[in-house]
């Protein structure tokens, strides 16, 4: 069979592509590093209402038609400092000083975020909040409590299945293929993993965007596509050894790379297509969600492409 | 052929009951969904166990099992996580605060016998506890109305002695504490005195069989009956027949909280009081009563539990987030569905059933073990979809490799869906060793998403490989469907030898 001449050669373009892709990481690495050592984050990425434990407070006020009344956030705070809540047992009511505000929608709804309350209090925070900044909807109300120890819980429960699903699909791809493909589904993975974390680090910098279980959840999701692209075309490559045998690694890849293109590229946007409906339709709770898993999918597909195949000549030969 | 027909006719009968099963019983919908409240309660180590184990959890949910019969709360669902923990979920119900002060309150109760000879400090401390009580509840009533209306004058002589008490019993106010703040103080301290002054007793909550409540005869207030079990009443008439004509009080001790304290007359010296019944007098409201009565049915908690996490969402937001997903995931099908029609011709017709049947499959999995649509649940039906959509992709780019190569058309379908199956297989395996992971270590929210995820995932091997499959092979049964241009733009297909 004549090894068919592949439209578009990868391995042409490979040093564009390892310096654009390095040059992505190196940016989520500052980005993750200066998040760090940002003092009013302290992490390498902000954690949300999920890992540090607190209450959220969402209100909706009922405006007449003619709009919502004027209410600025400090006003709110001032408020809320000079509250006294229902005191537990044995424990001092919580101090209210240090909540933060956010006005959304030109008034009409509230955000607020304090230090974890016990039911009990929250519900009579919201029974005091009607009369600093009522009428509220009482329908359109919702409440978040995370306890300090749960937080710590749930950041360890989403690290370790990090780590476990990691674990698990190494495992799975050299049991299939061999050590070199699944270092380097790995390496792939952790490159799209990077750098999905380097944007959120970044957003977290600039808008203030918080990570969450569900951004957990979307970088696990990140991980599982990333392997399936690189493998779609790893699958391939394993499938021409003995059909072009004969030509080096190199050529056999760009044929590879060139025949599953399309796929890539087009499963890639069959589930970005969804992912847009979500972004555009899918509300506020699901939306940095959203935005995560089109940051992941988009890398990964790249990476699928550009990174993992140019990379196993080079890898494949210094193992010979 | 008869063998495609046999897949056919099961496909078929698989949707009817599908579309039957759906309608008729639609998927749960979770709390984020319908709005309500959920409540994660931690059972805590308390005493002699460092360790909260299974059976000390199961022993806890009993107790909160009955306390929630106990409070009418409809399709309240309480369930075990891990091994120290329960979560509370009631739809519809966005304030929680009643329910999670009856279910997270020990309610252990005593009934104790006064230490002898403690006559004179007790007579002090119950004076300063009559004070106290109706000092806050001139300020309760003070706060509420007008503040230059209400007679301050009583508030006044009160707000002196009560600094002297606060000094003699040796409590420190923490600073800038408002009037109500410092009763509080000072009425829980001479609580804790007072259960001071009772012995240890061995009639507590446990020897109950049953708890009611009455309406008090003279004044407002509400009393909370007791009935005792045969045990129970030996020891209250023990209990009582002791202190009988003494002076001594009879205290009746609620989680450490000397809750109410009576005499017993002389006339009860000879037996005790028998019967095996008694009342509290509490001065309790209504809703105090009432809580108090669930919580003695209910038995008290063998370990204390403090709430760890409260979601509450309104029933707007709730449907609002219903309408949002709902949008994004057909906008989202209806945008693929487009897309692979455009570009896969007659076979992105057939991928784009398969997906609908695959849509379908997945509601009536839902509905059947059943699964409870939360947000991140849908999320994961949304990704999933990109999943299933994939494996038609990979097919039918197969489909046209052979077909560019100069395959017949049955033998390009045949050759193209057995090459993709290894890379469908790899695909889909990875997808679940994450949903694997992701529900046996992550939590209610993760679960969710890792259960719709794996469940597409399973689907859509199923729906790629058969369905798709089948209707395709159906389709070239037509001889006016068997056109590669069908499947190809003509220019790509290459020239016919002639």
């Amino acid at each position: 069979m004549n090894a068919p001449e592949p439209r578009f050669r990868i391995s042409r373009h490979r040093r564009t592509a390892w310096l654009g892709s390095g040059l992505a990481a190196v940016l989520s690495v500052i980005g993750l590093l200066v998040s760090w050592l940002n003092p009013g984050i302290h992490a390498p990425l902000k954690p949300g209402l999920d890992f540090t434990g607190g209450t959220q407070i969402q209100l909706e006020r009922s405006c007449a038609a003619g709009g919502c009344s004027a209410i600025s956030a400090p006003d709110i705070q001032r408020a809320l400092a000079s509250l006294t809540l229902p005191a537990e047992p044995g424990e001092s009511s919580p101090n209210l000083g240090n909540a933060s505000v956010q006005v959304l929608d030109q008034g009409q709804s509230l955000v607020l975020r304090l230090q974890d309350l016990n039911p009990g209090q929250a519900s009579a925070l919201v029974q005091e909040m009607q009369a600093i900044a009522g009428p509220l909807n009482p329908e359109s109300i919702s409440v978040d409590t995370i306890g300090p120890t749960l937080g710590q819980q749930l950041l360890k429960g989403s690290v370790v299945s990090l780590v476990v699903s990691f674990i698990g699909i190494a495992a799975y791809i050299t049991f299939r293929y061999d050590g070199v493909f699944a270092f380097l589904a790995l390496f792939t993975l952790g490159h799209d993993v990077l750098i999905t974390c380097g944007a959120f680090a970044w957003l977290g910098l600039i808008a203030g965007v918080e990570v969450d279980s569900l951004f957990a959840v979307s970088l696990i999701t990140v991980a599982g596509y990333s392997v399936t692209d690189t493998v779609v075309v790893f699958d391939r490559i394993r499938e021409q050894r003995t059909t072009l045998a004969d030509l080096p690694l190199s050529e056999q890849v760009d044929v590879a790379v060139d025949a599953t293109l399309t796929r890539s590229l087009y499963t890639s946007f069959t589930t970005l297509l969804p992912l847009l409906g979500l972004i555009f339709f899918g509300g506020a709770s699901l939306f940095w969600f959203a935005v995560a898993l089109t940051i992941g999918i988009a890398v990964g597909s790249w990476s699928s492409i550009g990174v993992a195949p140019t990379l196993l000549p080079v890898l494949a030969k210094s193992k010979v | 052929m008869a063998r495609q027909q046999g897949w056919l006719a099961l496909i078929l009968a698989l949707a009817i009951a599908s579309a039957a099963l759906v309608l008729n019983v639609p998927p749960p919908l979770g709390l984020d969904l319908q709005g309500g409240s959920q409540l994660t309660l931690q059972v805590m180590p308390s005493g002699a166990i460092k360790k909260v184990e299974k059976e000390q959890l199961e022993s806890v949910k009993e107790v909160l099992d009955r306390r929630i019969n106990g409070l009418g709360v409809s399709e309240a669902t309480l369930q075990t996580v891990g091994n120290d923990q329960l979560v509370l979920q009631l739809p519809g119900e966005q304030d929680p605060s009643r329910a999670a002060k009856v279910l997270g309150t020990t309610a252990l109760l005593e009934f104790r016998a006064q230490k002898p000879g403690t006559d004179s400090e007790m007579q002090g401390l119950l004076k300063l506890k009559r004070q106290a009580t109706a000092a806050l509840v001139q300020t309760e009533i003070k706060d509420s109305t007008d503040p230059g209306a209400a007679d301050s004058a009583p508030v006044k002589i009160k707000a002196e002695e009560l600094a002297k008490a606060l000094e003699a019993l040796g409590i420190a106010v923490p600073p800038g504490s408002s009037q109500t703040e410092s009763l509080e103080l000072l009425l829980s301290t001479v609580n804790q005195k007072i259960v001071a002054l009772f012995e240890p007793s061995e009639l507590t909550g446990k020897d109950l069989v049953g708890a009611g409540r009455q309406q008090q005869q003279a004044g407002s207030g509400w009393d909370v009956t007791l009935s005792f079990n045969r045990q129970g009443g030996e020891k209250f008439a023990a209990l009582t027949k002791n202190i009988a004509g003494t002076g001594r009080l009879l205290g009746i001790v609620l989680d450490g909280r000397s809750i109410s304290e009576a005499s017993v007359g002389p006339q009860f010296q000879a037996a005790g009081i028998t019967g095996g019944a008694a009342s509290i007098t509490g001065n309790f409201t209504a809703d105090e009563s009432r809580d108090l009565e669930v919580q003695l049915k209910g038995g008290s908690l063998p370990l204390p539990v403090k709430v760890i996490e409260q979601r509450s969402i309104g029933a707007t937001l709730g449907t609002e987030n219903v309408r949002r997903s709902l949008v994004a995931a057909l906008s989202g099908l209806a945008l693929v569905a487009v897309f692979m029609v455009v570009v896969y011709r007659l076979p992105g017709v057939v991928a784009v059933l398969a997906l609908a049947l695959y849509s379908l499959f997945n509601l009536a999995i839902y509905s059947l073990i059943p699964v409870t649509l939360t947000l991140p649940g849908i999320a994961g039906f949304i990704l999933s979809i990109g999943m299933a959509v994939d494996a038609n992709v990979l097919i039918f780019e197969r489909v046209k490799e052979e077909l560019r190569s100069g395959n017949t058309l049955i033998r390009s379908i045949d050759t193209g869906f057995s090459l993709a199956f290894s890379s469908i297989i790899d695909g889909h395996v990875t997808g679940l060793i994450s949903c694997i992971a992701l529900f046996a270590l992550g939590t209610g929210l993760v679960k969710g998403f890792a259960v719709t995820l794996a469940i597409g995932l399973l689907l859509s091997l199923f729906t790629a490989l058969t369905c798709s499959r089948t209707i395709l092979r159906v389709l070239m049964s037509y001889a006016a469907l068997r056109q590669p241009t069908y499947f190809l733009p003509a220019t790509q297909l290459p020239a016919k030898a002639s």
